[in-house]
């Protein structure tokens, strides 16, 4: 009767004011509030679910998208199962910066294979009529970084939101498929504290 | 041997509504935390209120691996993997989950920056603790709370630091960076102590503030509380205390040099360790080095390092359990702050240590000396083992089992020092431990305590169906032990529970002891079984009465605000009245151990005094307690007599009725005739009845034959009945001298209260009184001797005078009775000076017309001793001077103050008194009388001032000067006879003319002065102008006794 709960830890990165506060108490708590504080530092919720009859507890990460709250993030990329990468369909800049928001996970993280790591684009404010970001220039930059998919999002109409968590949360567990035959050879990973979080908080 | 007593300790138990398998849990501030198997998840419960409903339930980050939580700060620490990585993390403001959609913010130790958190107000918080190694294991300090990690080779200790929002708030606003001041700081401290629960929400962090490198040592636990770290290992224990100083550490290379030998000489012995126990400072020369790492974040402190306690441990097969589980486990510190000690501000008086093997537990005591304090054998298996406020609680597959613990005893004599006395006293610290109780449960796993909850784990898959029917058959036999629904096996038929088993209040746990002491009473009172349960009762209660209302509150502090509004209003009442009854138990229990030993055998059957003392019973109560039934063949115990003895010695203010002091001579005169007369003497014996008790000591005389106390104590009796002639016949049976030494042997017949010791209060006895009207003489050598033999000070002895009335006649007596007796210095001086001015007073009062200065006036009779008395036997009185006599003969006093005059006289010509001290009482006497005269006279001659002397009695007396001269003007004096004296008499002669007097003295001093000086001299003090034929004669005897010579 007790099977056995995986949790997937879930973040989502982009730029200040995209949504991902939105897109996370959408999904979570399916509400929308237009006037949602900056997020400072890292916020996480639960939530559980079954996808394709696996039990699983979804830990979504919220970071604080604002430059001057690298220091609070980063130290907490680590141990992600999968990463979310938002920007605004009307902010052609936030669509600009994804590369840098993918540089600075897999750098924070950790990660081993960074080509085999499990992204998911989430272009959010579908909601918005003018838009500055096409879908094929998406597409196309997905296309070249690792064939990642990719979701039109609108926190505010609740558009795609779950899709985009479930598809998420398949791409995890078919990464430990195809890890779970394997011997786990590695040793414990030693949690070192990253050289710029010292310095921080000033 | 285990006593094993089959008491109740447990009341009921409560099965937590938990959904999924617990894996680990723990307690503290009123919760059960329940991580199920293998989870992320924390289910909290309520573990103060009926049926422990959920509180909240939250998400972990990873999956948890232990979990602690710290009643200070009120957070829980855990270690948690996720994708093989190992985490530390601590979960702050956990209360605020209730709804487990609420957003839970994340920050690193040392990240506290611009109220992340606290933007909501109340938002539950993570605290990341990066580390370089794999935390193994934690511990929180119950005090302060810190905390400590254990990792393969370092243990790490952690600071707490708090920060309350208004000042993080305020910090927010004005941008300030760096750290909040520290009085800040302390003051949120402080706060937090009284109650996290408080509305104005403080947010915690963490400080790296020691790291300490640990050699040949893997930790497998870690404690730590106020200052002390304790490592266990799988057969080794080590406990360090890390103390901060400005100092720098030079220890470790100390303990370096001294290790070397004593391993070397290891090293040639053994290749496997062998068992050790190394005390103390001792415990540096275990081969496990320790060194301090400056974590160079806090550089304003230093830290030095100490070691406590060493244990190591063989793996011997025991009992089925093969070397490979013969492992240490639960290891605890635990502090005990004494009532005396106000909780949030010191560290704990108390601090304890406890570990423990398979078979055996061990219990330390860590402060003030360590030791270990009472091993504990289990009788099978023990799988984990936890000390609560009262108790040990531990668990074996199948039972939970309760012991007694040791630590109330050793707070009572930390608390008290003068606790082993005959004014109090406390069972040992070595009082053997016994089992309470051994409670049947199903496949046990792991426990934990919260105040008087106790939580078990039990899963039942692996055991067969019918041994758990059997149990559970045999557990609802048990008297006590009801079971709250719901049903014992949950409805969905889980292989698992989780129980919350209530333990009984110490106060019903006491009275249920006491029950069973009473069986005990009947069928054997002189069982060791009595005594040794009442003593574990007497501790119970210690130990209740040592959670002192404060430390409840703190203990508390964490729980709900709800409750906490509660305890304000209700609470303080509810602890007073809680607190009244432990000790009205506590004194019934001393009355029960008083019992208990009054019965007991030599070798401590003393302390029924002090246990009868701490019980507050009268010792009629006492008598009555203690009176053996009618059937009864046996007598009084040792105990209850040397109690009695104890208290009448001892000259309390309580008198017993007639009834009672009746009864106790009667128990003396049955049990111990010899103690009688001091049992006679003792002034709480008062009212016995004196015909009685007469009876009684005739009795005793014509069996134990005559002695001088004995016949005293009879006169004593026979005076109360007013048989005078009886009385005076009993006197005059012996000596004065004999009844002297009769009141050596027994003081109190003559006074009561004084015992030698000065500053108490004294009074005279009856027969004091009678001595004072009919044997005054007798009473002032009876005083005498007992201050001579330290059974009385001299302000004591002045008291009983003052109190019999008899200040100016009999004091005085007895002060120059003392002064011939005493050989004391200061008694001598200090008498010598009473003296004189009492002398003084009484030549003034004559003098003056209203000669009521003394009151024993009308009744004056004449003093004991007189002037030639004492003189003849007191060395400081001297033998008055010739020129006294000429001065003022008899016949020109009243003879009404001769005595006086005298004595006075008498004592400035004795050797001792000091002329200093009583000129200014001489100040008062007139020099117009001749006795006057004489006194100031004495004065001046005892200062040596001759020459104003000899001016003086030429002056006044002239006939004395002869005499005076003669017996002054001696040795280095000589000269005065022709310097000063024979001009002042060729002065006056010349002056006067033919003056007889002047004459005869004059010639008498050229007799003197023709013997001293040669003729050369004597030539030239011839005065010019006198008449050769009057000093011829004289110069030619001065001539011929040279040319002799």
């Amino acid at each position: 009767m007790t099977t056995k709960t995986s949790l997937l830890k879930v973040i989502l990165l982009g730029d200040g004011g995209v949504g991902k506060s939105s897109i996370m108490n959408r999904y979570v708590t399916n509400k929308f509030d237009a006037h949602l504080f900056h997020t400072i530092g890292v916020e996480f919720l639960n939530k559980d679910l079954e996808v394709d009859g696996h039990q699983v507890t979804l830990q979504i990460w919220d970071t604080a998208g604002q430059e001057r709250f690298r220091s609070l993030r980063t130290p907490f990329y680590r141990g992600s199962d999968c990463c979310l990468l938002t920007f605004s369909v009307d902010d052609n800049q936030s669509f600009l910066n994804l590369g840098n928001w993918k540089k600075e996970f897999i750098y924070y993280a950790d990660v081993k294979e960074p080509e085999k790591f499990p992204f998911v684009i989430l272009g959010n404010k579908l909601d918005v009529t003018e838009r500055q970001v096409s879908i094929e220039e998406v597409q196309q930059w997905c296309q070249e970084n690792g064939n990642y998919p990719y979701y039109e999002t609108s926190a505010k109409d609740a558009t795609n939101v779950a899709v985009a968590f479930e598809e998420a949360v398949r791409r995890v567990l078919a990464m430990d498929e195809r890890t779970d035959h394997l011997i786990p050879t590695d040793t414990v990973k030693l949690h070192r504290k990253p050289r710029s979080a010292g310095t921080c908080c000033s | 041997m285990v006593h094993v007593y089959n008491c109740h300790p447990f009341a009921s138990q409560q099965i937590v509504q938990v959904e999924q398998e617990p894996g680990l849990f723990c307690c503290g501030g009123g919760a059960l935390f329940v991580v199920a198997t293998g989870g992320c998840k924390v289910d909290a419960y309520n573990l103060e209120q009926e049926g422990c409903p959920l509180i909240c339930r939250f998400g972990t980050m990873g999956t948890v691996k232990s979990i602690q939580h710290s009643k200070i700060g009120d957070y829980l620490v855990t270690i948690e993997e996720k994708n093989s990585s190992t985490y530390l993390r601590a979960y702050t403001n956990w209360r605020y989950q209730a709804e487990e959609k609420a957003r839970v913010g994340v920050r690193l130790l040392g990240h506290l920056l611009r109220g992340a958190s606290v933007r909501g107000g109340a938002q539950m918080e993570i605290i990341e603790i990066p580390l370089s190694e794999r935390p193994i294991a934690v511990a929180c300090c119950s005090v302060t709370g810190d905390l400590l990690v254990g990792c393969e080779n370092t243990l790490i200790l952690f600071t707490l630091r708090r920060q309350n929002q208004q000042s993080l708030q305020n910090q927010c606003q004005q941008n300030l960076q760096g750290s909040w001041s520290n009085s800040q700081q302390s003051a949120s401290q402080s706060q937090g102590h009284q109650s996290s629960s408080s509305h104005n929400l403080s947010v915690l962090d963490f400080e790296r503030s020691v790291i300490l490198h640990i050699t040949k040592m893997t930790p497998k636990q870690v404690a730590l509380c106020g200052g002390y770290l304790a490592v266990q290992a799988e057969l080794e224990v080590l406990v360090l205390k890390l103390d901060a100083s400005s100092e720098p550490t030079s220890l470790d290379e100390s303990s370096d040099t001294s290790k070397d030998d004593y391993l070397e000489d290891q090293a040639d012995l053994l290749l496997i360790p062998r068992q050790q126990e190394l005390l103390g400072d001792q415990a540096r020369n275990c081969d496990i080095s320790v060194t301090i790492e400056k974590t160079g974040l806090e550089d304003k402190g230093q830290y030095t390092l100490s070691y406590v306690l060493f244990r190591r441990f063989t793996p011997e097969f025991f009992q089925g359990c093969s070397v490979e589980e013969t492992q240490l486990h639960s290891l605890q510190l635990y502090p005990l702050f004494t009532s005396n000690q106000s909780v949030s501000t010191e560290e704990p008086a108390c601090l304890f240590c406890f570990f423990s093997l398979p078979n055996a537990g061990y219990l330390y005591s860590l402060k003030s000396g360590v030791e270990l304090l009472s091993a504990y054998q289990y009788p099978e298996r023990v799988q984990e083992a936890v000390l609560s406020d009262h108790l040990l609680h531990v668990i074996t597959k199948n039972a939970l089992q309760c012991f007694t613990v040791r630590c109330a005893a050793v707070a009572a004599r930390t608390e008290d020092p003068y606790i082993d006395t005959t004014m109090k006293a406390c069972p040992p610290n070595s009082l053997q431990v016994c089992a309470l109780r051994m409670q049947l449960f199903i496949g046990l796993r792991s426990v934990c305590v919260y105040g008087r909850h106790v939580v078990l784990l039990s899963t039942v898959d692996t055991e067969p169906r019918e041994e758990a029917e059997r149990s559970t058959q045999r557990r609802s036999l048990g008297r006590r032990w009801t079971i709250s629904s719901p049903k014992e096996t949950s409805p969905a038929g889980n292989g698992w529970n989780l129980y919350v088993v209530d333990t009984v209040s110490p106060l019903t746990l006491y009275k249920e002891m006491v029950e069973y002491s009473r069986q005990y009473a009947e069928t054997n009172p002189q069982a060791q079984s009595l005594q040794h349960l009442l003593s574990e009762a007497h501790l119970l209660l210690r130990a209740a009465l040592l959670q002192t209302p404060g430390q409840q509150q703190n203990d508390d502090g964490t729980s709900s605000l709800q409750e906490d509004a509660y305890r304000q209003d209700e609470g303080q009442t509810a602890v007073q009245t809680h607190r009244q009854q432990l000790e009205e138990a506590l004194r019934q229990n001393c009355a029960q151990l008083g019992d208990c030993f009054s019965r007991a055998s030599q070798k401590v059957c003393h302390l029924a005094l002090p246990y009868y003392r701490m019980s507050g019973l009268s010792v009629t109560e006492v008598i009555v307690r203690n009176r053996p039934l009618p059937s009864s063949p046996h007598s009084y115990g040792l105990g209850f007599l040397f109690y009695l003895k104890h208290y009448l010695l001892e000259e309390t203010e309580q008198k017993l009725s007639q009834e009672s002091a009746d009864e106790v001579i009667d128990i003396f005169s049955r049990s111990s005739p010899s103690e009688l007369l001091s049992v006679c003497a003792s002034p709480s014996m008062i009212n016995v009845s004196p015909a009685r008790t007469l009876r009684i000591l005739q009795h005793l005389e014509d069996t134990a034959g005559v002695s001088v106390p004995l016949t005293i104590a009879m006169a004593t009796m026979v005076q109360r009945l007013n048989d005078l002639p009886q009385y005076t016949q009993l006197m005059e049976r012996h000596a004065e001298m004999l009844l002297v030494y009769g009141f050596i042997e027994e003081p109190r017949l003559l006074l009561h209260g004084g015992g030698g010791a000065p500053r108490t209060h004294v009074h005279p006895t009856a027969l004091s009184r009678q001595l004072a009207k009919s044997q005054p003489g007798l009473l002032v050598a009876g005083m005498v001797a007992l201050h001579e033999n330290n059974k009385v000070q001299l302000e004591q002895a002045d008291h009983i005078f003052k109190e019999l009335g008899c200040e100016n006649c009999l004091q005085v007596d007895f002060w120059e009775a003392m002064l011939m007796a005493s050989s004391q210095e200061t008694v001598i001086q200090e008498l010598l000076f009473r003296l004189a001015s009492v002398y003084i007073d009484r030549l003034v009062g004559t003098n003056s017309e209203s000669g009521s200065s003394f009151p024993c006036t009308s009744q004056r009779r004449r003093s004991l001793k007189s002037t030639d008395d004492l003189i003849n036997s007191c060395s400081h009185y001297g033998a008055l001077y010739p020129w006294l006599i000429v001065l003022c003969p008899a016949h020109t006093t009243s003879c009404q103050h001769q005595e006086e005059l005298y004595k006075l006289q008498s004592l400035l010509c004795g050797p001792s008194l000091s002329i200093g001290s009583v000129q200014p009482l001489l100040e008062r006497l007139s020099e117009g009388t001749l006795w006057g005269f004489s006194l100031h006279l004495l004065c001046t001659t005892r200062r040596g001032q001759y020459d104003i002397s000899i001016e003086k009695l030429l002056d006044r007396c002239p006939q004395a000067i002869i005499a005076y001269a003669n017996h002054h003007l001696q040795d280095k004096n000589m000269g005065l006879w022709w310097q000063k004296l024979l001009p002042e008499l060729c002065d006056r002669t010349r002056a006067a003319g033919e003056n007889s007097i002047l004459l005869a003295a004059l010639k008498e001093t050229l007799v003197v002065v023709a013997t001293e000086t040669s003729p050369a001299q004597f030539l030239e003090l011839i005065p010019d102008d006198g008449t050769a034929s009057y000093f011829l004669p004289h110069l030619l005897t001065c001539t011929q006794r040279h040319l002799l010579a």
